[in-house]
């Protein structure tokens, strides 16, 4: 058998910022397990049924709700983390498929999301007042 | 006797360029295992065959081959499971030496990198470490490992990356970074923590299902993750200590 590289148990690897992409996933990917069964019920099932009236889920009261103050949880929940979630998991993707890894694919990927999100919070904070 | 046809992948370096496959027939009952197989056709049919093994009771992880694509260890798995028939090529993402025989030096050079035993101080003389059984509990289903590979030819980011730990490897951290007697957690999360550690899994979790032992390594891998986070977390907040992943590389 070759020798083994002894050198390779002593170097000390950079620490990933992995953590902080990953978190974002894990989050995003909660809420999206949260919400979107929960749009799906009200949206396909709720309505057609007349358990839940159209006009509960007018645009003057879902905008109302999201330009709430309390809204903002709303876009980060329903827009914001999703978005890393999504651009996260097309991150790995690209690696797996071969397609591409390293600094530029994830400059893109996490850049779009972190541009898309500031243009939501930008949209939402414009929308406040 | 019944016999089966198996399609055995060879390579004999001083010969070949590439592997090629190469027929054998072989008898069989319900009791002759693939490790068996490849035992009479090297006694009966071809002495130049070249494959590892040693116990035969799975438990020293020696003979582990890919079984119709799928990483078996080859005492483990029985010709009777398979009535159409064989495909014996050695385990996938590793270099091959010859025949079903592959140079496994990568993983055993990630498995080192992680310190796979107790770092502890020795009890008092002639005391024994006390655990309780919830403590025990906590890692005991990874200890079952046997370092035979099978994880790493299913693992299709080790194949993509070689310098990926790996799933065993991070799952032998995790056992002993979960154990109550050990400290030696610092000294692991160093490896763990990169991006060659547990955050180049992406929870594919193909290894944990071809365990031969029952042992669920993306689990480890994904505990791992959080494990991970959170020492980022803390390292975040004590600046006055030396960061464990900064100084060399």
């Amino acid at each position: 058998m070759p020798m083994l590289n002894k050198n390779a148990s002593q170097t000390t690897p950079h620490r990933s910022d992995e953590p902080i992409w990953w978190s974002l996933f894990s989050a995003g990917g909660v809420c999206v397990a949260m919400l979107v069964p929960a749009i799906t019920l009200l949206v396909l099932l709720g309505i057609p049924l007349g358990l839940v009236s159209a006009e509960q889920l007018s645009y003057q009261r879902l905008h109302a709700l999201v330009f709430h103050p309390l809204g903002l949880g709303v876009v980060l929940g329903a827009m914001v983390l999703p978005l890393f979630h999504a651009m996260h998991r097309i991150h790995h993707g690209l690696h797996d498929l071969k397609l591409a890894h390293g600094r530029l694919a994830k400059w893109l990927c996490y850049g779009s999301a972190v541009l898309l999100s500031l243009l939501v919070l930008g949209l939402w904070f414009s929308g406040l007042g | 006797m019944p016999s089966m046809a198996i399609q055995l992948q060879r390579y004999l370096p001083e010969r070949d360029s590439t592997p090629h496959w190469q027929a054998f027939n072989v008898e069989y009952d319900d009791s002759t295992s693939v490790l068996d197989a490849l035992e009479q056709i090297k006694a009966e049919q071809d002495s130049s065959l070249s494959y590892r093994w040693s116990c035969r009771m799975a438990i020293c992880g020696s003979c582990g081959v890919m079984v119709n694509g799928v990483p078996k260890l080859g005492c483990k798995t029985f010709l009777r499971d398979y009535p159409k028939g064989l495909q014996l090529a050695p385990l996938g993402n590793f270099p091959v030496e010859k025949d079903l025989i592959v140079d496994m030096s990568r993983f055993l050079e990630h498995l080192t990198a992680i310190k796979p035993y107790l770092i502890a101080e020795a009890a008092p003389q002639g005391q024994p470490h006390r655990q309780t059984p919830a403590q025990l509990a906590r890692y005991k289903q990874f200890s079952n490992c046997i370092n035979c590979g099978l994880c790493y030819a299913a693992c299709p980011q080790f194949g993509l990356k070689p310098d990926f730990l790996g799933p065993a490897a991070i799952a032998l951290a995790h056992r002993y970074n979960l154990d109550s007697r050990d400290s030696g957690k610092a000294e692991r999360m160093a490896q763990l923590n990169s991006d060659n550690g547990v955050w180049g899994c992406t929870f594919v979790g193909y290894c944990s299902t071809v365990c031969p032992k029952g042992v669920d390594p993306a689990a480890a891998v994904n505990q791992g993750k959080i494990a991970s986070t959170l020492d980022g977390v803390i390292q975040w907040f004590k600046p006055a200590k030396a960061s464990r992943n900064k100084e060399q590389r």
